[in-house]
């Protein structure tokens, strides 16, 4: 009966799934940073989303690939590095802090500083 | 000082919408055609059919790989063109995605055998490390070096519009 | 047949809508013959317009699949309901319908609006003008009324079953609502600035509309964050996903604009930032279509759509937003009020939340367009997302936050009575850092923009419940409508931040019978059975959940099988309490027979909404209060 069961989900789902999406971690910090990783990581097969927002069959393996490199002892950065070494930059929705992205992160700044100079100066006119 | 803003207001506003006109009248190529190029990532993964196992060395020269598996049902309409790849003598190594053996053998056998050998990547770890998000995909290798990653069918517009300025380039393939 | 009658009715309101602008525009707008007229035009392109419509729907409930539209969005087994909401379920009918309720705004300001207020015509024409533009769009490129004859099928597609939710369905009308009622503001503006005379009170004219507007739009960007919560299955609340973000844009210039206009209603002060946000909010409102309906960015929000649709809109957008901006722009000098705004006055304090609104629309259409421009000179792509906003909105936010505090004793035209200030800031200050003080030891919270953000929406709340104590006891004035809202934005920030930093989750894996502890929760998978349902399969897992108090509930997740088109969604089974929800789904099944079950606690979830709420309820209520002293 629970045979016959098990076959039927299994057709109704037809999910393709390997023995080793278990999401088991060494300790409650690992847990915390896998959880927090997903989120800034991009699924590269959804048209958007993070992993954690995805059950695409890719983005379930790069979560078991990042499970195993965090039990590996790699660091957030070197788990972000070598996502995007795969699937390219745009994996990463931290887009980074390069001379790429200097205008992207310093424009709102500037511009506040900006308006508020020019709310001051006017008002002295 | 009136002309000033004036003439910000303006400009701005006029730049800002045909960012939008050209980006939109902009000719994207295929968007799943990635041109960066690449190492091959190292492997040892066994063959198809036999326990025989690849690595990166027995993968010289110039070269494509494609992601299939039997589950996948555009695979099924790219086959007939990889076939007629295959006839114009473009040698092709299948990357079997995680599939049960028996069903890509059988699929294999039922459809026919374009490649010249299947990799069966059954955990889907050199998929992984190629950035392979599904099936099917296509590679190009040059010398050992990816220089071509396309995501989606390759049918004859793709492969004339995708592959060829490439192949030529580069002078792949004589015969082509 | 019925069909082709609807869509004659709406190519005729096209024409009259235009006929209603062009008398407007190039008659004399002032003579009340005139506005009558036009008025009465209006009111009959309005009533022709919403006929099609009604049409619409009655050949949608009754399954008239000859429609290609409804051919495609909707089905016989679909209940009453979601065949009407199938309606705005894509492209073309969402379009249909927020014409509609563009020109629905046009309608009630047109009854409630006395035919001798001078900008009346004006605005009409502005309205009509908007409306045929889109109308053009929609019978152009996005017919609705196609049909599929002679061979109409029997039945139709099923509609993505992730969109059969009431939720869902309500979602869209009320996001319009607020999108397209800035369409009045946005009118008399430019009435007003055609008309050229500084002396005309147009701002008092526009309130209630406003308010009106954004409360709707709060109500609409609460239940989408809201839905997506409990039904996308992972447990958040907003993604900043392009779509979501070209949302909110119009909802900042909103925000501001209220506040603005609050000032420039009540004296000639501010009346430039007005009348600039009024362009603004609707310009961004419209914005947001084009975004969405172009498929330019890569969203799961968007309908997938073509080139031409996207040139139709930005042509049509920028056309309108570059006529409104050069006409501010000729017209801005005449406005120079000679008021100044004196120093540490309630103005003051609305122009500084005018430039943190500001740049925070500047940071977000920059975080929206950044891919877009890299990819266009690079040609590589990149991703802007959560991190680049959390960065900008938090520090951005609670800045604006400490003015508010010291905004709320500041007066009109006047500058601080310092004295006053002193003691309920001693006592604000004091009763927040007790409650910092408790979360840093008993929830061990040591995260500085956490604290942060629990100080500062404290002390806001407290500032104001001390208003409210002085109100009850000295008399003191209060204005409520400020009181809640604000209340309610003090209580988001907490909640977001309290949500951010004590939520947790974890993936087990659990067999049938077995039970399974997560933070002193009892978590025992008890059954499993399968379920028909109207159009879909279910399979639905019991879980019997024992708290750490031994209070016992049960959870049934659920995975679905629509027959229609195959789709496998996951329902999540959510148990909510004010100070957390247990949220679960289920995810695969393993090859030894057990289930990945996934268990999250999200803390203060529900303050979020009930802060969203609070805004809406201070909006709407504030609303009734404005129509009620016009009249």
């Amino acid at each position: 009966m629970l045979t016959k069961f098990f076959l039927f989900s299994t057709i109704i789902f037809s999910s393709f799934t390997i023995s080793e999406s278990l999401y088991k971690f060494d300790n409650a910090e690992d847990e915390k940073r896998f959880y927090s990783l997903i989120k800034e990581i991009r699924c590269p097969k959804c048209t958007s989303g993070s992993l954690a927002s995805s059950n695409a069959p890719v983005s379930e393996d790069i979560k078991s690939k990042i499970i195993e490199l965090i039990k590996e002892g790699k660091s957030d950065q070197e788990i972000k590095q070598f996502l995007s070494d795969r699937f390219g930059n745009q994996v990463l929705y931290n887009p980074g802090f390069s001379k790429d992205t200097y205008f992207l992160w310093f424009a709102p700044g500037l511009f506040l500083i900006l308006i508020l100079l020019i709310f001051f100066f006017r008002k002295r006119t | 000082m009136t002309v000033l803003i004036r003439f910000i207001i303006i400009v701005i506003t006029l730049m800002f919408f045909s960012f939008f006109y050209f980006y939109i009248n902009d000719d994207k190529y295929y968007p799943g055609a990635d041109f960066t190029t690449s190492d091959m990532p190292d492997f040892e993964i066994k063959d198809l059919y036999s326990e025989r196992l690849f690595n990166i060395k027995d993968l010289e020269g110039n070269y494509l790989i494609n992601v299939w598996a039997s589950w996948c049902i555009t695979c099924r309409v790219e086959h007939s063109f990889l076939a007629k790849l295959d006839s114009k003598d473009i040698p092709i190594v299948g990357l079997n995605y995680k599939d049960e053996a028996e069903d890509a053998i059988n699929w294999i056998t039922r459809f026919g055998d374009p490649y010249r050998y299947i990799i069966h990547d059954y955990k889907g770890e050199l998929a992984l490390d190629l950035g392979v998000t599904g099936a099917p995909e296509t590679f190009l290798l040059s010398d050992g070096k990816i220089i071509v990653h396309y995501r989606g069918e390759v049918n004859d517009m793709i492969w004339d519009d995708v592959f060829m300025p490439i192949i030529k380039k580069e002078s792949l393939f004589d015969a082509n | 047949m019925l069909i082709e009658i609807a869509h004659f009715l709406s190519i005729l309101a096209t024409g009259l809508f235009f006929l209603c602008f062009i008398f407007s525009f190039f008659l004399n707008s002032k003579d009340i013959y005139i506005i009558n007229l036009v008025s009465r035009i209006y009111t009959h392109s309005f009533l022709i317009f919403l006929s099609s419509f009604f049409i619409y729907i009655w050949l949608a409930i009754t399954d008239n699949f000859s429609v290609l539209y409804i051919a495609q969005h909707s089905n016989i087994n679909l209940p009453v309901f979601y065949k009407v909401s199938s309606i705005w379920s894509a492209h073309e009918g969402s379009m249909f319908l927020w014409i509609i309720f563009l020109t629905l705004w046009g309608a009630i300001y047109n009854i409630a609006t006395s035919n001798k207020q001078l900008l009346k015509a004006r605005t009409l024409g502005v309205i009509s003008l908007t409306s045929v533009g889109f109308l053009l769009f929609l019978l152009l490129t996005s017919n609705p009324f196609e049909t599929i004859l002679p061979l109409a099928p029997e039945n139709g597609a099923d509609i993505n079953p992730v969109l059969q939710d009431p939720l869902l369905a309500i979602h869209p009308p009320m996001l319009y609502m607020g999108y397209v009622g800035f369409v009045i503001a946005f009118g008399q503006a430019i009435a007003f600035l055609f008309e050229g005379n500084p002396e005309i009170k147009w701002e008092k004219q526009v309130r209630s509309w406003s308010v009106a507007s954004w409360s709707f739009l709060t109500l609409g960007i609460a239940l989408g964050s809201w839905w997506a919560y409990y039904e996308l299955g992972w447990g958040g609340y907003w993604f900043w996903d392009p779509v979501e973000n070209v949302a909110l844009m119009p909802w900042l210039a909103a925000t501001a604009f209220i506040h603005s206009l609050s000032a420039s209603s009540k004296s000639f002060i501010l009346r430039i930032w007005t009348l600039l946000l009024s362009i603004l909010v609707f310009s961004l409102s419209l914005f947001g279509a084009f975004i969405v309906r172009s498929g330019i960015i890569d969203s799961v929000h968007s309908f997938a759509n073509d080139p031409e649709r996207g040139l139709y809109l930005l042509s049509f957008i920028g056309l309108l937003v570059m006529t409104s901006l050069l006409l501010f722009s000729y017209r801005f000098n005449n406005l120079q009020s000679n008021k100044k705004i004196v120093s540490l006055s309630k103005e003051s304090f609305i122009s500084i939340n005018n430039i943190f609104f500001g740049t925070l629309i500047f940071s977000t259409m920059l975080g929206v367009l950044y891919p877009l421009i890299y990819e266009f000179i690079y040609d590589q792509k990149i991703s802007v997302g959560a991190p680049f906003y959390n960065a900008i909105f938090v520090p951005i936010t609670l800045i604006a936050c400490i003015f508010l505090y010291f905004s709320i004793d500041s007066k009109w035209q006047q500058s601080f009575n310092f004295k006053s200030l002193y003691q309920p800031l001693f006592l604000s200050i004091t009763a927040s850092l007790i409650i910092v003080a408790l979360a840093f030891y008993k929830f061990l919270i040591v995260n500085f923009w956490t604290l942060a953000s629990l100080l500062i929406g404290s002390i806001i709340i407290i500032r104001y419940l001390i208003v409210i104590y002085f109100y009850f006891v000295y008399r003191k004035f209060a204005n409520f409508f400020s009181i809640i809202a604000h209340c309610g934005l003090g209580l988001l920030i907490i909640s977001i931040a309290l949500n951010d930093n004590l939520s947790s989750e974890r993936a087990l894996n659990i067999k049938i019978n077995e039970t399974e502890v997560y933070k002193d929760y009892q978590i025992n998978f008890k059954n499993l059975r399968v379920v028909p349902g109207p159009n879909f399969d279910s399979v639905k897992a019991d879980f019997v959940i024992t708290n750490p108090n031994g209070k016992v509930f049960t959870l049934t997740p659920e995975k679905r099988k629509y027959f229609a088109r195959g789709q496998v969604t996951t329902e999540t089974a959510i148990h909510a309490s004010a100070l957390k929800d247990i949220y679960i789904t289920i995810g695969d099944q393993l090859d030894d027979g057990s289930w990945i079950v996934n268990i999250q606690f999200n803390v203060f979830i529900r303050w979020i909404w009930f802060s969203a709420i609070m805004m809406v309820l201070a909006g709407l209520l504030l609303t009734h209060s404005l129509s009620r002293s016009r009249s």
